[in-house]
């Protein structure tokens, strides 16, 4: 189908390529991680980049933290996996 | 038969062998006017012993006779290369003796009277009436029968009534210098051919008796000792040789020509008589030093720098022709020294002040070159000559950087100036300097200096330089010069301190290069991000590497996608194309809401539907000021394809829907942001490519202006572009770009404070400053660090300690 608007003259232009531009981040419930404080824009301290190499998990308590950060600190858990921020029992959402 | 030719050939032959073979390693006398034997090594010693100036003459003459007295000195010093037992030489001589025949009772008297008469005859340079053969023979029975110590003295006197004698024709008052002077080397030839000849007489004798005498001079010494006391000793003798000889090289100073070969026989004369450093040296190098000391300062004062030091150099040489034609070795040293200390040495900080500038500033390569010889040759004048250098780098280069009154112009041809600027330097420390490594460390420090003094914007310009000539469109240079040029620009970067600046704007021109500006050449950009991660390290350029890593991707999921939509049913033909960021690499940019066609938005929606489905957990932002398209446009002149912005997209389309638009109209339908759609209706309208036609006619685009499209459109071009204007960087852009950097590195001092005080837990003010210094990579001051902690108390990372406020405690 050709974009042009045909109805009036003269005609003026239809597109024959659109270069868009989109920026990604992720949807989290707050602006830092809770664990290492850095900005979820950026990633954890172990990380040089942000994005795929470091990215977030969400918990069932809809707390979420750099993936990093959050295995680090079950790690560091001997009993309770808890989640650092409610202390409710830590399960990764789906 | 005259005198000179007497001595037959053969045994002269024999002499000059012997001597050859024991003086093989002596100074070459390269004269036929001076004797081989005059310079015995027993002489050559006693010169070097007695080089003490405070030594009395009676000292002097003690300690010569008793290094000469081992006779000859030749054997001796034979004796002592072959072996070092003095004995050996003395038995070696005595196995020679033959047995002594029987002589006459006057045989003595006789024999001395022929002898003497002979000698009397040589120095009257009359014919000699025996043969040398009998003479020799007569020699060699005297010797025999143990008459040599009378016969060593009665030589000695015959020879010590002539010298003495000669002394007379000195004394006249009438002659002039020249005169004198020539009449002394007469005197000291004759001399010397006399002694040659009466000494190959007397060989046996030398070779015998002196031999075995360690206090007995041989006959050469014996008469170099007479001439040295009845004819130069004499005071006013001496004194009319050595002003004679003051006065012939002053003369040649001054630019006369003089008898060169005079000077060296009369200077080889006083060697020789081992009084040249005493009676002559003493005196010339205080000449020397009035001389120049007095020329120095005149000539220092008169005369430009190139020319004062061409002169210099002038002068060095011609002082070194005097050494190598008639100065005595000796004097080298003291000699080139004096010259150097009076013309250079005394006077580098006034040439440096006075000359260099112009020089470097008019790039004078010869006379750089010369001025780096001649300031190598004295103590610390190099170091002076680097440091000289540094300062005219660091007050030059700051005229480049520094721009008090903001013209853009200087600003914008800043970089091109700085890498002319260090071409003329390098090529100067290479080609005038020898590649010294102290010059090439001055200038390095003296760049890091200049450049710094201005914050920022040098690092600024830098970014936007490389960005020009990574555009696309920039084809003033092939690959390899421009490669050369990006190694060119890495030398400045490394210079600045705060390569945060740099990375921002480079960073931000690289995403308008990757996303709307198309770069010149991939190889070019990843050399310039390998040379900058090798400078900085990976750190560095870590997010500019993601950023290429994103186009990859996207270029992956657009393939994805289109296999996708293949199946679907989607709004026309449109070919899109979607760049997706990852907000961390790139510059942070505002998003801007504006009305789309429906067409467009429902695109936008199956992408964005298709992007979640395979990456749960993020969100997308469309960036509408970095979208841009394609589009057909007819005019009465004919089809163009127009590449334009989104924005530029969004004004044309509305003029498919009527004939003209105000200003306000098209607001409202795009509702792209007043200050953007003034640029953007500009770029349209009063641009190169005018596809719009503004009325009233002007440069500017204002409220109430109204648009109507250009049908008659014409352009030599099917494929145009209208979309630089979004390659250009506005003034908030950049504002913004910098204050960017300001706030990263706030959070970076941040960060580094709490990572300190979390691992030391209780820190003093200085230490924690001290080490924020060690770590961060950018200029900070004092007092921003303070404001950072003040900040960081508040909002309760670290406290102060309740009783000392100039420390601190991590707050965990
Ligand atoms: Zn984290
Ligand atoms: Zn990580
Ligand atoms: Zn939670």
């Amino acid at each position: 189908m050709v974009l042009c608007f045909m109805f009036t003259w003269p005609c003026v232009s239809f597109y024959l390529g659109w270069t868009a531009v989109a920026t990604w981040k992720w949807i989290a419930n707050d602006d830092n991680c809770g664990i290492c404080r850095m900005p979820f824009d950026g990633c954890c301290p172990d990380c040089k980049l942000p994005g795929d190499d470091c990215p977030l998990v969400w918990g069932q308590c809809s707390h979420c933290f750099h993936i990093h950060c959050i295995v680090k600190w079950l790690n560091s858990q001997q009993i309770n996996q808890l989640c650092p921020m409610c202390r409710q029992e830590w399960k990764f959402k789906e | 038969m005259p005198l000179s030719k007497a001595p037959e050939p053969q045994l002269h032959d024999q002499r000059k062998s012997e001597e050859n073979n024991h003086h093989k390693k002596r100074r070459f006398s390269g004269s036929n006017q001076v004797p081989p034997s005059h310079h015995t090594p027993a002489s050559k010693k006693s010169r070097q012993d007695d080089s003490s100036p405070e030594m009395t003459d009676s000292q002097k003459r003690a300690n010569f006779s008793a290094l000469t007295s081992p006779s000859n000195g030749l054997n001796k010093h034979a004796s002592q290369l072959v072996t070092n037992k003095p004995g050996t030489t003395k038995k070696l001589v005595i196995k020679n003796f033959k047995e002594k025949p029987k002589l006459p009772e006057n045989y003595q008297q006789q024999t001395w009277l022929m002898l003497k008469e002979a000698v009397e005859a040589i120095h009257k340079k009359c014919s000699i009436k025996s043969s040398l053969e009998e003479l020799y023979k007569a020699v060699e029975n005297m010797c025999s029968h143990k008459m040599s110590a009378t016969l060593y003295e009665n030589l000695k006197t015959v020879c010590e009534d002539h010298v003495r004698d000669n002394i007379h024709q000195f004394l006249g008052e009438t002659m002039d210098s020249g005169q004198f002077l020539k009449l002394m080397d007469t005197c000291w030839q004759a001399h010397c051919e006399q002694m040659i000849m009466i000494r190959s007489i007397f060989l046996f004798l030398d070779r015998t008796y002196v031999l075995q005498n360690s206090t007995i001079a041989s006959i050469w010494d014996m008469g170099l000792e007479l001439f040295r006391v009845y004819i130069i000793s004499n005071t006013l003798v001496q004194t009319r040789t050595v002003d004679g000889l003051l006065m012939l090289i002053e003369r040649e100073r001054n630019g006369e020509a003089v008898d060169r070969l005079l000077l060296k026989s009369l200077l080889r004369m006083l060697s020789d008589l081992q009084i040249y450093q005493e009676a002559f040296e003493v005196k010339f190098l205080a000449a020397t030093d009035r001389l120049y000391c007095a020329e120095g300062q005149k000539l220092m004062h008169e005369r430009e720098v190139p020319e004062y030091l061409s002169h210099v150099d002038k002068r060095l040489n011609e002082e070194t022709e005097r050494l190598y034609h008639y100065l005595d070795q000796s004097t080298r040293k003291s000699l080139v020294t004096c010259v150097e200390k009076n013309l250079l040495e005394h006077h580098l900080t006034a040439i440096l002040q006075k000359g260099l500038d112009m020089l470097l500033e008019q790039n004078r390569i010869q006379d750089l070159t010369l001025m780096y010889q001649l300031f190598s040759r004295v103590k610390d004048g190099l170091k002076e000559l680097y440091v000289a250098c540094a300062s005219y780098i660091k007050k030059s280069g700051k005229m480049i950087v520094i721009n008090p009154d903001n013209d853009p112009d200087k600003d914008r041809d800043m970089v091109q100036s700085l890498l002319d600027f260090k071409d003329r330097i390098d090529n100067i420390v290479a080609v005038c300097f020898a590649k010294n490594e102290k010059f090439v460390n001055a200038v390095k420090e003296a760049f890091e200096t200049f450049i710094n003094q201005r914050q920022n914007k040098p690092a600024e310009f830098i970014a936007k330089y490389v960005d020009s000539k990574l555009r696309a469109g920039n084809k003033e240079a092939t690959e390899e010069e421009l490669e050369r040029l990006l190694d060119k620009i890495m030398v400045l970067f490394r210079f600045i301190h705060g390569k945060d600046v740099f990375e921002a704007f480079y960073k931000k021109d690289l995403a308008k290069r990757l996303l709307v500006g198309k770069s010149a050449s991939v190889d070019a950009e990843k050399s310039m991000l390998s040379k900058l991660k090798q400078e900085c390290g990976g750190g560095f350029t870590s997010k500019l590497e993601g950023m290429f890593k994103d186009m990859e991707l996207s270029k992956d999921i657009m393939l994805a996608f289109r296999q996708h939509t293949s199946n679907l049913d989607v709004p026309g033909s449109i070919d899109l194309n979607v760049n997706i960021l990852t907000m961390g690499y790139w510059p942070t940019y505002t998003p801007m809401e504006v009305h789309l066609p429906t067409e467009m938005v429902k695109y936008q929606e199956i992408f964005t539907k298709f992007y979640l489905g395979k990456h749960s957990g993020r969100k997308l932002q469309w960036q509408s000021t970095l979208g841009h398209c394609v589009l057909r446009a007819t005019f009465a002149g004919g089809d163009k394809e127009l590449q334009v912005s989104l924005f530029q997209t969004l004004c044309l389309l509305m003029f498919n829907e009527g004939h003209v638009f105000s200003f306000e109209e098209i607001k409202q339908a795009t509702a792209i942001e007043d200050g953007e759609l003034k640029r953007t209706l500009q770029s349209l309208a009063c641009g190169r490519a005018r596809v719009l036609i503004k009325s009233p006619k002007s440069k500017d685009v204002d409220a109430g202006d109204k648009f109507k499209f250009n049908n008659e459109f014409k352009h030599k071009l099917f494929r145009i572009k209208i979309n630089q204007i979004q390659m250009k960087e506005t003034q908030e852009e950049n504002v913004s770009t910098t204050e960017r950097v300001f706030q990263d590195r706030q959070y970076q001092v941040d960060a580094a404070i709490v990572r300190i005080m979390k691992t030391r837990k209780l820190l003093s003010h200085n230490l924690l400053i001290t080490e924020l210094y060690n770590q961060l990579k950018f200029p900070v001051k004092p007092s921003d660090l303070k404001k950072r902690i003040e900040s960081l108390i508040d909002r309760d990372y670290m406290m102060r300690d309740k009783d000392n406020p100039n420390q601190y405690h991590y707050v965990a």
